[in-house]
């Protein structure tokens, strides 16, 4: 049972957030692309923030955003994009999807751990 | 901007080797170097394939006629040359006593130019057309090293980053054994950013060093990653629609280390040196091969702030 999903290609990164969460007292499950996001989030009804990358393999970040709306019909997750991206395009089509807010890299785990926490209700 | 980054060079050399044992003209070898922003590594002619061997990053080469090295001579040795590296190319200094000896046709296909020591301005052309054929707008050479330097002290704290001045590089030969390509796309630039290491620096660089080699295929992946991004948030204009599709295969030879991406256009190429406090120097090289499309005049820079932006870490909220 997790609280916070982390979704990134890469295992750099996966492991920054992941481990930085985790010494902050969070409870983290991990995927490596979207499609194993929205696998991860179809098993464990406790996550309440997915973190995800946008550009990945298989899915990228932006279409798992949509499906976890659509095809798993679960509209109370919240999602933030941690993504090198900055494109105002990008980010209409994520605020269109209702992805709650949007970070770009690199990450500044103190910068958003509150937000994080408040979240996940933490 | 950073106080250094503004100080780092945008001016674009390249490096010469100059292999030339008449010292009569070294200074003035010397001297059309400097004028052309050209770096000459003076070698010996009985060294040259370990020089070679050793330089995978050289805009081209400076042969002497005088050559009798191995008893072939200057024509010989380009030969040589040409088998292993035929994309760089050769410029020949001809005796003054055979200048008014024409090469025959198959010893002139060895060579981009000829000439002599007292014309030697008359090789510009030549090299311009080699080496320097493509113009990179200031703003954009600064900015690549801006930013590669941001990220590389974001990502490795507690390391210095010293920038090379960026360099143009017709040699198509792999440095060190990981590399990453990844794809340029805009209205006035299409091709690749390539990123090479050797694995001993991505193992140094990594925090517990391991010696896993895809944890090092990893962490230069999001290396790239970072750089590329920010690549974008500064010079494309991303509303910007792309209507050019076309793509050419890129060819790499494992045997030879060899990478073509089906240019012969002269690559941008920035070496970023790494090193801690008591550690030995990392390196890392940056290049752009814009091979399928490159319109300078187009050329945009965003006004977003993208130093602040990467200093904050903030979360937007919707």
């Amino acid at each position: 049972m997790a609280q916070i999903l982390v979704v990134d290609d890469s295992s750099t990164v996966r492991a920054e957030v992941g481990d930085f969460l985790k010494k902050n007292g969070l409870d983290v499950a991990l995927a490596v692309d979207g499609r194993d996001g929205l696998s991860k989030l179809k098993g464990d009804p406790a996550i309440k923030l997915v973190v995800s990358d946008v550009n990945m393999p298989n899915m990228d970040g932006l279409t798992m955003a949509e499906k976890i709306r659509s095809e798993l019909g679960n509209a109370s997750v919240n999602i933030i994009m941690l993504t090198t991206e900055n494109s105002p395009i990008m980010k209409e089509r994520g605020k269109a999807a209702g992805i709650k807010g949007w970070i770009v890299k690199p990450f500044k785990g103190e910068a958003v751990l509150p937000t994080f926490k408040k979240l996940v209700g933490a | 901007m950073d106080a250094r980054a503004s100080q780092e060079h945008s001016t674009i050399t390249s490096k010469m080797l100059v292999v030339d044992k008449d010292a009569d003209c070294y200074d003035t070898i010397k001297s059309f170097c400097e004028r052309h922003h050209l770096v000459g590594l003076k070698a010996h002619e009985e060294h040259i394939m370990a020089v070679l061997r050793s330089n995978v990053d050289l805009g081209g080469i400076m042969l002497s006629e005088r050559l009798a090295g191995l008893g072939e001579g200057a024509r010989g040795l380009a030969r040589r040359i040409r088998e292993v590296r035929p994309e760089l190319p050769i410029f020949l200094r001809r005796r003054r006593e055979s200048a008014d000896q024409p090469l025959d046709a198959r010893e002139s296909e060895l060579f981009s130019a000829v000439y002599r020591i007292e014309e030697i301005d008359a090789l510009a052309p030549a090299l311009t057309a080699a080496i320097f054929s493509q113009q990179y707008p200031n703003a954009l050479v600064r900015g690549i090293a801006e930013i590669s330097r941001m990220v590389l002290e974001n990502q490795f704290p507690g390391m210095s980053v010293e920038i090379d001045q960026p360099y143009l590089v017709r040699d198509r030969i792999i440095f060190g054994e990981v590399f990453t390509l990844i794809p340029l796309e805009s209205s006035w630039c299409r091709g690749y950013m390539m990123l090479q290491a050797e694995q001993k620096t991505l193992q140094a660089l990594t925090a517990d060093e391991s010696d896993d080699f895809r944890d090092l295929n990893n962490a230069l992946g999001e290396l790239t990653n970072l750089i590329w991004g920010w690549f974008k948030n500064r010079f494309i204009n991303q509303s910007q629609p792309i209507h050019q599709l076309s793509q050419v295969p890129i060819i790499i030879n494992h045997q030879h280390r060899y990478i073509s991406f089906g240019s012969d256009d002269a690559q941008l190429c920035f070496k970023y040196v790494l090193r801690r406090a008591d550690g030995a120097p990392l390196v890392l090289l940056q290049r752009f091969i814009f091979n399928l499309s490159w319109s300078p005049e187009d050329f945009t820079e965003n006004q977003t702030s993208v130093e602040e932006l990467f200093e904050s870490g903030e979360l937007e909220l919707f």
